[in-house]
């Protein structure tokens, strides 16, 4: 495999002046291209693991490095946000006010893009994510399956290299799962993109090729998945 | 064809989202606007009225008597300002704001009857009026107001008067005037001997000496026949005229107050948005929106609702000032004139004031943390 593309080194957070731990010393190397599911019951730090590496928090201590520069001081969070990562989140996220295609937009109006290029490019992967007919539908106009996939292509819009998602189909039955699981994977065998995703699901956590489970802020263990 | 997303659209679709809050902040700024183009409009016009007054009788230098709300001068001053060299004519007069019946107000006015300033009245009806006699001459829309024609009467403070003539004013406050003897006017006003203001007219500008340098040698001349008397140039005159720094005082008075409870409005409403929309803001900035990026969409929503309620505004102002200048109670102040330099200023202060209001919620969503806001329910 190639270098990491994400390395936490020594991560830990806590709430409420210390009195509350959610991560007790993470490190952890993801490397550019790899797909990585991490587990672990309710509460045990996953997400908190997830905006970390996302840029989304910072960390009571230790460091977040993408390709070996540091998160918040050499390297601008928004600007990380926005170019470099695609987030996708289990309640999907969309502004109820805009319709799909312009739901992908917004995440594009962030890097100042031509107008144009917007529409055709939130265009383009709504139709790869099969709503070639939705796209000037509202969120509260679609299913759960479709919201999630209209959240994809806004993940992708910006054409990041890493796509995080935290639990993706935790709002979905068993049919739009096993669909968003089959979008997700082709997305990162077709692009080469890093993929990290927040699941309690077995299945889900044990098809990657690296799965990490996280307990009491720790990582418990790691194993090659399927 | 898919829909292109912009800023601006983005800001107005939010906009859309609440309309009957919308609406009503728009009500709120919409009215504040539409105080500031009536009233500031109104004093604006007022003054403009009283440089044309001036201008109409060619007349260039107004003498009063200094800092007193009710100017009184002694009549034996004008053969005085008379005898000056660059003096042509000299017209004293006496004014007052006077009750004609419980609804219609008018200007009354006491000139000589060989005042130089008659020669500027167009008369439509009539004839001017005689020296000592119980007789007046009437701006056209007061007398349209009032119903009356030549050889009607008209009773001023208890007098009962003829009316003679019917004029037609240049300006609202000749238009909506009565004009009649002086020594009548100071009889029923209980002045006698006393004038208001003498009007002076100049010999033409010496070669070689501006207007202004001539107008101000005579100024100094006249306010040395007499101390506790100030000469005015008529465009000064105009404008510091204490009646029109009254109203322009009371016009930025109360329209400001009526923006302050606009931008209150823009402000409460803008603060909501923001606190409903915590968990939306923290997915732009998951997206990558920079802190500026938020704060440039809320200063835009706050901006269009500042750009509708100004345009809106203008409309009520203007359609107001309208009302105004056709009420009989009024008319005889009023003009139906706006500057577009006061709607542009009246545009510029509405999305000002929107800018002003959405600041501070604009820096409240900005500073969100965006994980917080994810979390917020």
């Amino acid at each position: 495999m190639s270098s990491p593309i994400l390395e936490a080194r020594g991560l830990m957070k806590s709430y409420d002046d210390g009195r509350v731990a959610a991560l007790r010393g993470v490190d952890v190397s993801i490397d550019a291209g790899e797909y990585v599911t991490i587990s672990g019951a309710s509460g045990s730090g996953k997400s908190t693991l997830l905006h970390m590496l996302g840029g989304l928090d910072s960390p009571t201590s230790g460091e977040v490095l993408f390709r070996g520069s540091a998160l918040g001081t050499a390297v601008n969070l928004d600007d990380f946000r926005s170019r470099q990562v695609g987030f996708i989140f289990q309640a999907f996220h969309l502004l109820p006010t805009l319709r799909a295609v312009e739901n992908v937009q917004v995440a594009m109006l962030a890097i100042n893009g031509r107008g144009n290029h917007r529409v055709e490019r939130a265009s383009a992967l709504l139709e790869e994510m099969g709503l070639k007919d939705r796209m000037q539908h509202y969120p509260n106009e679609l299913s759960a399956g479709e919201r999630q996939r209209v959240a994809i292509a806004r993940a992708l819009a910006n054409d990041p290299a890493i796509l995080l998602a935290d639990e993706p189909t935790g709002n979905l039955d068993s049919v739009n799962t096993g669909h968003i699981m089959e979008i997700l994977r082709g997305i990162r065998e077709q692009r080469g993109m890093t993929l990290v995703i927040v699941t309690h699901e077995n299945d889900i956590a044990l098809s990657a090729p690296r799965h990490i489970r996280i307990r009491d802020g720790r990582i418990e263990n790691e194993k090659a998945g399927a | 064809m898919a829909t292109q997303l912009s800023f601006t659209g983005f800001a107005w679709k939010n906009l859309r989202r609440r309309r009957l809050r919308t609406l009503l902040t728009l009500c709120g700024i919409t009215m504040g606007i539409g105080a500031f183009v009536a009233l500031v409009g109104f004093s604006r016009s007022f003054e403009h009225e009283w440089l044309r007054l001036y201008q109409n009788s060619g007349t260039d230098i107004a003498v009063l008597q200094s800092s007193l709300f009710n100017s009184s001068l002694d009549e034996s001053l004008g053969p005085q300002i008379s005898a000056l060299p660059e003096v042509a004519a000299v017209a004293p007069l006496v004014f007052n704001l006077i009750d004609l019946t419980p609804d219609v107000n008018a200007l009354v006015y006491g000139w000589p009857a060989d005042s130089y300033e008659i020669a500027s009245l167009k008369f439509t009806g009539g004839r001017s009026f005689r020296a000592h006699q119980p007789e007046v001459v009437l701006g056209d829309l007061l007398a349209q107001n009032l119903n009356k024609k030549p050889g009607d009467t008209l009773t001023i403070l208890g007098e009962t008067f003829t009316i003679t003539g019917i004029f037609h004013g240049g300006t609202a406050l000749e238009t909506g005037a009565v004009i009649m003897p002086l020594d009548e006017m100071q009889t029923i006003s209980s002045r006698q001997g006393k004038v208001t203001a003498f009007h002076v007219r100049l010999r033409p500008t010496p070669a070689g000496e501006s207007y202004e340098q001539y107008v101000a040698k005579v100024q100094k001349e006249i306010e040395a026949l007499e101390p506790g008397i100030r000469a005015e140039a008529a465009a000064e005159r105009a404008s510091n005229n204490q009646i029109v720094d009254m109203a322009h005082s009371v016009a930025w008075g109360t329209s400001s107050i009526a923006l302050l409870i606009g931008i209150v409005g823009i402000a409460n409403t803008m603060a909501m948005s923001v606190f409903e929309r915590t968990r939306e803001i923290g997915v732009l900035r998951a997206l990558g929106w920079k802190g500026r990026h938020v704060i440039l969409l809320i200063l835009t929503e706050a901006g269009v609702l500042g750009l509708a309620g100004g345009l809106l505004g203008i409309l009520v102002g203007v359609g107001a000032l309208w009302v105004l200048s056709i009420m009989p109670q009024t008319a005889s102040v009023v003009s139906m004139s706006v500057s577009p330099a006061h709607l542009v200023e009246s545009l510029l202060i509405a999305v000002g004031s929107g800018l002003v209001a959405g600041a501070y919620p604009a820096w409240r969503g900005a500073r969100l943390s965006p994980v917080e806001a994810l979390r917020y329910e």
